[in-house]
């Protein structure tokens, strides 16, 4: 007994012809035949933990956003009810974070178990790359993507291209290639070069040893998230084939969003090939600072609590290691928030919500200050490039302001480092 | 150990516990895969199962902790006279 | 009925109430307003979408929508958080659905007087993670606490796992505000006072408009209570080998006299041998584990404790042997979660399938438990060898009266269903085997639901039944306040009221 369509059962097979009495085109087909499994697994549940942790469903209440609704289009599909222009447009409100997929209990309670759980995350990349294919392209995110595989890096501000994407490091004599690459974020590299100027004094005053990508392209990350997957592809066997080229075997993300990319997504494209070990920068600091290779002694006086990045703590599970950090930094009041309750806490950057539904994604950064001016601090402190940009335009707009800073800079400011750079 | 090794990803062969039951990593249960023929399982790397194995028992803490300032246990201290 | 509704004029009006963003006419928009968690038969999806969803952000917004329902006569589906398990959220007839989800503020936090008023549309676990900074908390506590909503506790009538100790949601609404079928905002509660928990002041309001399945209004706004945070919180389960002893136990527990007792819930032995195919708590048990009975309270420091002693040595002297901490906290902290994942489901050679779940809530009293329990299984058992799309989860039963764990029970079968599979000839017997486990609980002197609500099929047919002559002054409530039907028609068989 396997697939249930196959078995010509008539109430399956009569269904898909209901509705506008024409069965779904050839692509949503084969879409819904793919996720018709973690549809039902959705849809035959129906009890919406997901609802309340989402930081969209926070900010818009409407049940098109969640991701019941989500899991539900893809049955109704299946049914001839709905079809992918009807939905499309549902599916921007997303921003990917992870924490519905890992809250619902057939995550959560019994994923492991059965070896199949929640993906929510993938559910809404499928749909957004049906969208695409189906020639329903939403007008910002499709501009961003272009812009992306020309500058081949991603226009976070004018003037991006290849032939900046190393001037951050001006006068830091960082090497080209070598077996450990660090990987340096568009955002890092080009708006906030403060985050990748701190990262690479605090490696070298540590005494790792890395080297920068002949040509860094974007990690292809953003437009996977946006449904343009060859793209993404492209963008990714570029950048593996750089790696390989100066014989790298390891890749330091300075980045959740990159973390992401080279530890989700470029094992699917490349499969049982893919060896490169990644790993992420604050895993790689919190054992540097364990084995006393990085002496943390000059006092940092704020009072500071701790953004859990969505992508760390939620989709990888990472949450300790930056706290590590933090309460080994002299002079630092640290008024922490659990890692559990920041399953519900986001800053809107991801899954391009800026891009496409800006005053959604400014709305989730506005709330996400406020809990932490709720705890009377001076400064929060994040540990993803991206989330800082939209966290300290909110930071700053209230009275009195939160001053935004990345984890990075804190620990080059504890380790005496002038790191310099543009911060913002 | 931390950092990510595709080849660390895949996970050890199961052994049978009860019926029905199996175990690849120390101490987390598995459904016998025999037993996912209709519905299939998906591809699991290794650390999201412990990422998930780990979320559960903090969040079970983390509502313990929403609803009361203290546990109490059943065997010890509490119990004594 | 949804060509008036679908009307231009009436959409255009609406949007000047409410703004064209929240009236939704999209198909998604509908699709997605149409089940609940309970059942659904998903091969007549089209049959159960309202022809508009409108998203109001205020009383007063609430109150027009439903005049102009009046005016045009058109159905109205009020939907808070779509979790129930009865259907009240599901239209039958179309209309306007009103999602009440934008109204989730705390309107005011009375600390003096201990209340806290707030809109319908917020979650209790969001709410108590505002209120914790002040040392209280609203302890309605479903298996949906994490997503279910307050205006759609009220309408349900709601029961919480902790009601023999705190209540459940009628014990803690005070009083509220109700937008009545035909358009006007009312206060009601215990008399007039918006804070007064017992007043002997005109009828006893605030208990009809608990439970009604939205049929006789919109609640707007509730206070509730704030009781303090529990210092103390004790769980324990106990295991048992037959499942007399362990009812016996269950008995001698809920009969304790404990204060800070919060429930007893006693597991069937089907409900451990469920429990045994994927809850790491359960599989390595012994195979002479056949029942649990698990037991909590919570309070101060000072009776908990001493309570958490006596449940130990009532637990032990019954013939239970304790799980130890780590099961008893690990499940105890899950109860919050324990809607039943699809995955559980298995075919009748042990494949797994995703089903979807039935829950079963009647109330019985304890001297009925076995013969219910019997009788049930016997009735699943029949349907699954028969048909092969459903599955027995076992059977649970809980201390049902708020304050009152000496007292009835909510008795609960889970019954899995592979929806993936559902026809109408699949339906029509799922709806059979319902009506069949219904016609047992009326047999014992039982209640068809505890807090789901009776508004399905299989449960609808027996309303009168049970109500009997409190049927017919249903009907006459039911007409004086809604004289249009309007008020989400066709549930529970207030349809009967307007049958001349």
């Amino acid at each position: 007994m396997t697939d249930i369509r196959e078995s010509g059962d008539p109430a399956v097979v009569a269904d898909g012809l209901q509705g506008n009495g024409h069965g779904p085109d050839d692509l949503t087909e084969g879409f819904v035949a793919e996720w018709r499994d973690s549809a039902y697994g959705c849809f035959s549940s129906g009890h919406k933990f997901c609802r309340e942790v989402c930081p969209v469903m926070q900010v818009t209440r409407n049940e098109n956003h969640t991701p019941t609704a989500f899991h539900a289009n893809i049955v109704a599909m299946e049914k001839g009810h709905l079809a992918v222009e009807d939905v499309a447009e549902d599916y921007i409100h997303c921003v990917q974070c992870g924490a519905c997929e890992l809250r619902c209990p057939n995550t959560l309670f019994t994923g492991d178990f059965y070896r199949h759980r929640t993906r929510t995350v993938d559910v809404v990349k499928a749909m957004r790359a049906l969208a695409v294919d189906s020639g329903v392209e939403q007008p910002h995110w499709k501009r961003w993507v272009e812009a992306t595989m020309e500058a081949h890096n991603e226009p976070v501000v004018d003037g991006v291209s290849q032939e900046r994407v190393r001037d951050w490091a001006e006068g830091l004599d960082v090497p080209i290639g070598g077996e450990t690459i660090l990987f340096v974020d568009c955002e890092a590299a080009f708006y906030r070069t403060s985050v990748a100027r701190a990262t690479a004094l605090v490696l070298r005053n540590a005494g790792v040893e890395f080297g920068l990508m002949q040509e860094q392209w974007c990690c292809g990350g953003p437009a996977a998230e946006m449904g343009y997957v060859e793209h993404a592809r492209t963008l990714a066997e570029h950048n593996l084939a750089d790696w390989r080229s100066v014989g790298a075997n390891r890749v330091i993300t300075l980045d959740p969003h990159d973390y992401i990319a080279f530890t989700v997504d470029y094992p699917n494209y490349f499969g049982d090939q893919y060896d490169i070990e990644i790993l992420h920068i604050t895993e790689l600091v919190a054992e540097l600072v364990r084995e006393g290779r990085l002496s943390l002694t000059q006092p940092v006086e704020r009072v500071v609590t701790y953004h859990d990045a969505c992508r760390l703590n939620k989709r990888k599970g990472i949450y300790k290691s930056p706290r590590e950090i933090l309460r080994a930094i002299p002079g630092l009041t640290f008024k922490d928030v659990d890692h559990v309750t920041q399953w519900s806490y986001c800053s809107g950057a991801g899954g391009g919500m800026r891009i496409e539904r800006p005053e959604i994604a400014d709305e989730i950064a506005r709330r996400r200050v406020e809990k932490a001016a709720d705890l009377e601090i001076d400064t929060l402190v994040s540990a993803c490039v991206w989330s800082e940009r939209p966290l300290a335009e909110r930071g700053a707009d209230r009275n009195p302001s939160i001053e935004v800073r990345d984890l990075m800079e804190l620990v080059a400011d504890a380790a005496g480092l002038d790191y310099g750079g543009v911060q913002r | 150990m931390f950092g990510f090794r595709l080849q660390a990803e895949r996970p050890p062969e199961p052994r049978p516990v009860t019926d029905g039951v199996v175990m690849r990593l120390d101490d987390i249960y598995e459904i016998d895969p025999d037993r996912m023929q209709v519905i299939t399982q998906q591809h699991m790397p290794v650390s999201d199962t412990l990422r998930i194995v780990d979320s559960r028992w903090e969040h079970l803490a983390w509502m313990h902790d929403h609803w009361a300032d203290n546990v109490l246990s059943g065997e010890g201290e509490d119990q004594a006279e | 009925m949804s060509v008036v509704a679908r009307s231009d004029s009436v959409v255009e009006e609406l949007q000047t109430i409410l703004g064209s963003d929240y009236v939704l006419t999209n198909r998604s928009s509908l699709f997605n307003r149409a089940r609940v968690p309970a059942p659904f038969p998903v091969h007549r999806w089209d049959e159960h979408i309202a022809d508009i969803a409108v998203l109001p952000e205020t009383a007063e917004q609430v109150s027009e929508v439903v005049k102009i329902a009046n005016a045009y006569k058109i159905p109205v589906v009020p939907r808070a958080g779509g979790t129930g398990l009865s259907d009240g959220a599901v239209p039958v007839t179309g209309g306007i659905l009103v999602d009440i989800k934008r109204m989730n503020k705390i309107l005011d936090i009375d600390l003096v007087d201990r209340t806290v008023t707030v809109q319908p549309g917020i979650n209790m676990l969001k709410l108590n993670e505002e209120l914790r900074r002040h040392g209280v908390i609203y302890p309605d506590d479903p298996a949906s606490y994490p997503c279910s909503l307050v205006g759609g506790r009220i309408g349900t009538g709601g029961w919480s796992l902790i009601g023999a100790r705190y209540g459940h949601t009628r014990d803690l609404v005070i009083s509220m505000q109700v937008c009545l079928p035909t358009g006007e905002l009312i206060e009601v509660g215990d008399g007039g006072g918006r804070k007064i928990r017992k007043s002997s002041t005109g009828f006893q309001l605030k208990q009809l408009f608990m439970g009604h399945q939205g049929s006789l209004g919109i609640t707007t706004e509730a206070t509730l209570e704030l009781v303090p945070r529990p210092e103390a919180e004790f769980a324990a389960f106990f295991g048992y080998p037959d499942y007399e002893t362990a009812y016996k136990s269950t008995g001698a527990l809920a009969k304790s006299g404990l204060a800070s007792l919060a429930g007893v819930v006693l597991f069937d032995e089907w409900k451990v041998n469920y429990l045994r195919r994927d809850d790491e708590a359960y599989i390595p048990q012994p195979p002479e584990l056949r029942c649990v009975v698990a037991v909590a309270a919570y309070g101060t420091m000072a009776e908990t404790k001493p309570a958490s002693q006596a449940i130990m040595s009532i637990g032990k002297e019954t013939g239970g042997n304790y799980l130890g901490d780590e099961v008893s906290q690990g499940d105890w902290a899950s109860r919050h979660d324990r809607y039943a994942t699809p995955l559980h489901g298995r075919t009748p050679d042990g494949q797994v399938v995703p089903m979807s779940w039935h829950c079963e809530d009647a109330a019985i009293t304890y001297s009925a438990l076995p013969m219910v329990r019997e009788e049930w299984h016997a009735i699943a058992k029949r349907y699954i060898d028969d048909y092969g799309v459903f599955d027995d989860w076992g059977m649970f039963a809980y201390t049902n009266g708020a304050h009152k764990p000496w007292a009835d029970y909510l008795v609960e079968i889970d019954i899995g269903i592979w929806e993936q599979r559902l026809d109408d000839a699949m339906w029509d017997a799922w709806v059979q085997c319902k009506r069949e486990i219904t016609e047992v609980s009326l047999k014992y002197g039982g209640s068809i639901t505890a807090c789901h609500g009776s508004t399905r099929e299989g449960d609808a047919e027996f309303v009168p039944r049970e109500m009997a002559g409190g049927f017919d002054v249903m009907k006459k409530i039911k007409r004086a306040l809604d004289p249009n039907n309007i008020m989400n028609p066709g549930k529970n068989r207030l349809d009967e009221a307007y049958e001349d």
